[in-house]
């Protein structure tokens, strides 16, 4: 029996020479030949099964003690990019060698399994090599370290900025003394080490399996930051260019090769008909070019309303968001994050209306473009809509821009379209084929076919209503400028009328109609008039003209009181005399406080030319015959009443001509005083055009401001107190930038000369040669 | 200091110089023009007659041509044009 148990033994330490795994270690000398003795011996003695799990034991021992935990030993936290580069490479590098170390046993342990017949699958495997390898993945990843990710990250950060920096090589090499490829010195460069290393280290990964599980996250992660960079590198600031196919083509060629060299260990195709890795390749892809499509969409909707603004030079861009809207699921995303940026950006006291007017038509523009099915349009701009709708002036500023050139001309070059379209418009039938049904964010209550249909104009007459209250709008605007303009481009009017009575019907605008022939008759009136033998005297002095209205069909006029001088009354009686003979049966009522009145004034040394109300004119001219007047005196005079005439002085104030002597007494600043007004001529032109402007004629106007403008007066008080005297334009700016947040104010310039101006008469201010001033108390 | 007009521009209406601010017949202001013309004044003139009623010349025209009488409707008068 001793015999026996020492036959045992000997089997046994020979066995263990075979499997020194069975002592935990790896050395041994046996050869292939003793083997195939010691393999016989365990069949004979039919313990191949006990014999090769007890060595799978003992390997997985070894892993767990041994292999991995020197393998992530190196796996620290570093923020050192090419350390943490070389310790991910000595990691695998190092487990490739123990790897290979294994590879003696694994051949006899293929040998000792294959005469095992109970067939049991090694570690879910079929075959020894993938068991153990199996074996290791798990016991690694049973170990896995919490920042493991840390340097796997430098290692591919290092190696894909060598590959994207060769994309651009060419373009400013010569420059740099540095390699912008691996950042050390041309002479050192470093990358055809990164790129041998790199793939090295992937092959040893490929072949090891673990590539995959070890890297996935961290190469998913680091692409979308890669894109993300490159995106936000690219595309900032410019709209006019689009990116998309070039970033397609960056993701095909830079990324795509370099994940596919990664996984085909260093060919940038998968040489060999490999299934697996085309699957895992195409996979990430589908993955990457979604991240490309959602990261660029996300910031472009983050740039979207100056795209707008600017449209249509930023067609490419907006047609760019159009095709990733398809690929992506960001729609509500760009209709929630417009909305907010209109409204932050555009709805609010500080944009003056016809600023938000044109950036909405900017919108209506982009917006169809992006969606020609008009949902996208009428859910984002429907704030725009409603804040339009509750500004006063937003009427006045549609119609003013439909008939302006110029700045404004956007509106007017749609409405010439539109008269262009309309007669293609009846030709157009419905066109089945290439029918769609409306997105599903649509409003069910809304006709498709109106929604896209609505052109430009018509959007922005449905903001407020009706055409009716358009055409009126349109009447008045009309009426005041054509009794301000001194020349009037009939012609001018004519076209646009023309064009606005295609958009809005003949019978709406037959009034403004007859205003327009009106002016024209006048001129031949007039014409006819001046060879009046009896009008010839009076005309030698200076020439006068009149407009003769039809009072049924303009506007209805405010009613002003004003008194002319002697001369020009008989004037006016000669001209009506020669209009009866010329007209049977028809007289004049004139409108003394209409018109204008170009006149010159010497003072001093100094002319002036001045085209100004009649009022003005009058009021000159009784300073010219008496240089002091108290305010009852001229209204005695002029028939104006107390405080209107208080407010038009001003005009003559602010030119410095007439100041206030004592509390309602006004004098003639003659002479040196005069000169020394600050006012040259141009300014004064400049003054005049506003003045003419400010004030409509019409009855319609809007005299309930001062009250709300009042929350300006502190505001105004405090710029006076520092600054001591500032002209209007310098209050108007400085009121935009520091008080235009004021809840429920804006504020024009015209308004708030006017404000000024009560404050003058109130003598809360004192307006010196254009100059506002704090009194002195 | 010396103000010097060099030009006047005046604003009037016109009106017609009648004894009644609306045309009888059409309802109208005087000053507009009859329901069948687009321009007043020149266009649609007013015509007194002998009885001194005065319409738009549209209007009595046509009246006189619906009527078996050659009546002023306003006064039943026999209608003379009175070229005043
Ligand atoms: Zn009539
Ligand atoms: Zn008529
Ligand atoms: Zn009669």
């Amino acid at each position: 029996m001793a015999s026996k148990r020492e036959e045992l033994e000997i089997y046994w330490n020979k066995i263990n020479y075979a499997y020194p795994i069975l002592n935990d270690t790896l050395f041994t000398d046996c050869s292939d030949a003793e083997y195939e003795d010691i393999q016989q011996i365990i069949v004979g003695l039919g313990v191949q099964i006990k014999i090769r799990d007890l060595i799978l034991v003992h390997t997985e021992k070894y892993f767990r003690q041994h292999v991995a935990s020197s393998f992530w030993s190196k796996f620290i936290k570093t923020d050192e990019e090419v350390k943490g580069f070389q310790l991910f490479k000595s990691a695998v590098n190092d487990l490739y060698e123990a790897m290979a170390s294994f590879s003696p046993m694994i051949t006899r342990l293929t040998i000792l399994n294959n005469s095992c017949c109970d067939n049991k699958p090694i570690y879910g495997e079929r075959d020894v090599m993938s068991g153990i390898k199996q074996l290791l993945r798990a016991t690694l990843l049973s170990q896995l370290p919490l920042d493991f990710q840390v340097i796997i990250n430098h290692f591919y950060k290092v190696s894909f900025n060598v590959f994207d920096n060769a994309e651009y090589e060419n373009s400013d090499m010569g420059e740099d003394v540095m390699c912008s490829g691996c950042w050390n010195e041309y002479s050192d460069c470093n990358c055809s080490y990164i790129v041998k290393v790199f793939h090295d280290t992937n092959r040893k990964l490929v072949e090891l399996t673990l590539l995959e599980r070890l890297t996935g996250q961290v190469l998913t992660n680091f692409i979308q930051q890669r894109i993300e960079l490159h995106i936000q590198k690219l595309c900032t600031g410019t709209f006019d260019v689009s990116h998309i196919s070039f970033l397609e083509n960056w993701l095909d060629t830079t990324v795509m090769s370099w994940l596919t060299r990664i996984y085909c260990a260093g060919s940038s195709k998968p040489h060999r008909v490999d299934k697996d890795i085309q699957n895992a390749v195409s996979k990430f892809k589908q993955k990457l070019s979604y991240s490309l499509y959602h990261i660029y969409t996300k910031l472009r909707i983050d740039q979207l309303f100056n795209i707008i603004i600017v449209y249509p030079d930023s067609q490419p861009a907006v047609d760019d968001i159009k095709l990733c809207l398809d690929k992506t699921d960001l729609r509500a995303t760009l209709c929630k994050k417009l909305q907010n940026a209109l409204e932050t950006r555009l709805l609010h006291p500080g944009v003056n209306t016809p600023d938000i007017l044109t950036a909405y038509i900017s919108a209506i523009r982009a917006l169809r473009h992006l969606d020609p099915s008009g949902v996208i349009l009428e859910t984002v701009t429907k704030p725009v809509r409603n804040y339009l709708r509750n500004r006063e002036d937003t009427v006045r500023s549609v119609v003013s821009s439909l008939t302006e050139e110029g700045a404004g001309s956007e509106l007017a070059e749609e409405l010439a379209k539109f008269a262009a379209e309309t007669d293609d418009e009846l030709e157009k039938e419905e066109d089945w084929d290439n029918w769609m049904p409306d997105p599903k964010d649509a409003d069910p209550k809304v006709n498709g076919n109106d929604r896209k249909a609505n052109d430009i104009i018509s959007m922005l007459v449905n903001v407020y209503g009706s055409k009716e209250l358009f055409v009126n709008e349109y009447r008045t605007l009309l009426a005041d400028r054509l009794l301000a303009q001194s020349v009037i481009n009939t012609e001018k009017e004519i076209r646009y009328l023309e064009l606005l009575k295609l958009r809005f019907g003949e019978s709406q605008l037959h009034f403004c109609e007859v205003m327009l022939k009106d002016v024209s008759d006048s001129k031949r009136i007039n014409a006819l008039i001046q060879q009046d033998k009896n009008f010839e005297s009076l005309n030698n002095k200076f020439s006068s003209n009149a407009m003769i209205l039809s009072a049924q069909f303009w506007p209805p006029f405010k009613d002003e009181s004003l008194e002319l001088p002697d001369e020009i009354k008989q004037h006016f009686e000669a001209y009506t005399k020669s209009y009866e003979a010329l007209k049977g049966n028809r007289t004049l009522n004139w409108k003394p406080h209409l018109g204008n009145v170009n006149i010159e004034i010497e003072i001093g040394e100094k002319k002036l030319d001045l085209t100004v109300s009649p009022f003005n004119a009058t009021l000159i001219m009784h300073f010219q015959t008496k240089p002091e007047w108290s305010l009852e005196e001229l209204h005695q005079i002029m028939k104006v009443p107390l405080i209107i005439l208080r407010r038009k002085i001003t005009y003559w104030q602010s030119l410095g001509i007439i100041s206030e002597k004592s509390t309602d007494n006004y004098v003639l600043v003659e002479g040196s005083d005069g000169n020394k007004s600050s006012c040259s001529t141009n300014q004064v032109q400049e003054m005049i055009c506003e003045d003419e402007e400010s004030e409509s004629v019409m009855a319609s106007a809007h005299d309930q401001r001062e009250g709300e403008l009042q929350v300006f007066w502190s505001y105004i008080v405090g710029m006076l107190t520092n600054l001591d005297s500032l002209p209007l334009e310098r209050i108007h700016q400085m009121l935009k930038m520091f008080a235009s947040q004021a809840p429920g104010t804006e504020c024009s310039l015209q308004e708030l000369r006017q404000f000024l101006d009560t404050k003058v008469r109130t003598h809360q201010l004192v307006l010196q040669a254009g100059m506002y001033k704090l009194p002195k108390t | 200091m010396k103000v010097t007009v060099k030009s006047w521009t005046g604003v009037a209406t016109w009106r017609w110089i009648a004894n009644d601010d609306n045309c009888g017949i059409c309802r109208m202001p005087f000053d507009s023009c009859c329901p069948d013309c687009k321009l007043p004044g020149d266009d649609c003139p007013l015509v007194w007659g002998a009885c001194s009623h005065c319409f738009h010349i549209h209007c009595i025209v046509k009246w006189l041509h619906s009527q078996p009488q050659q009546q002023c409707p306003m006064c039943r008068q026999d209608w003379k044009f009175n070229n005043k």
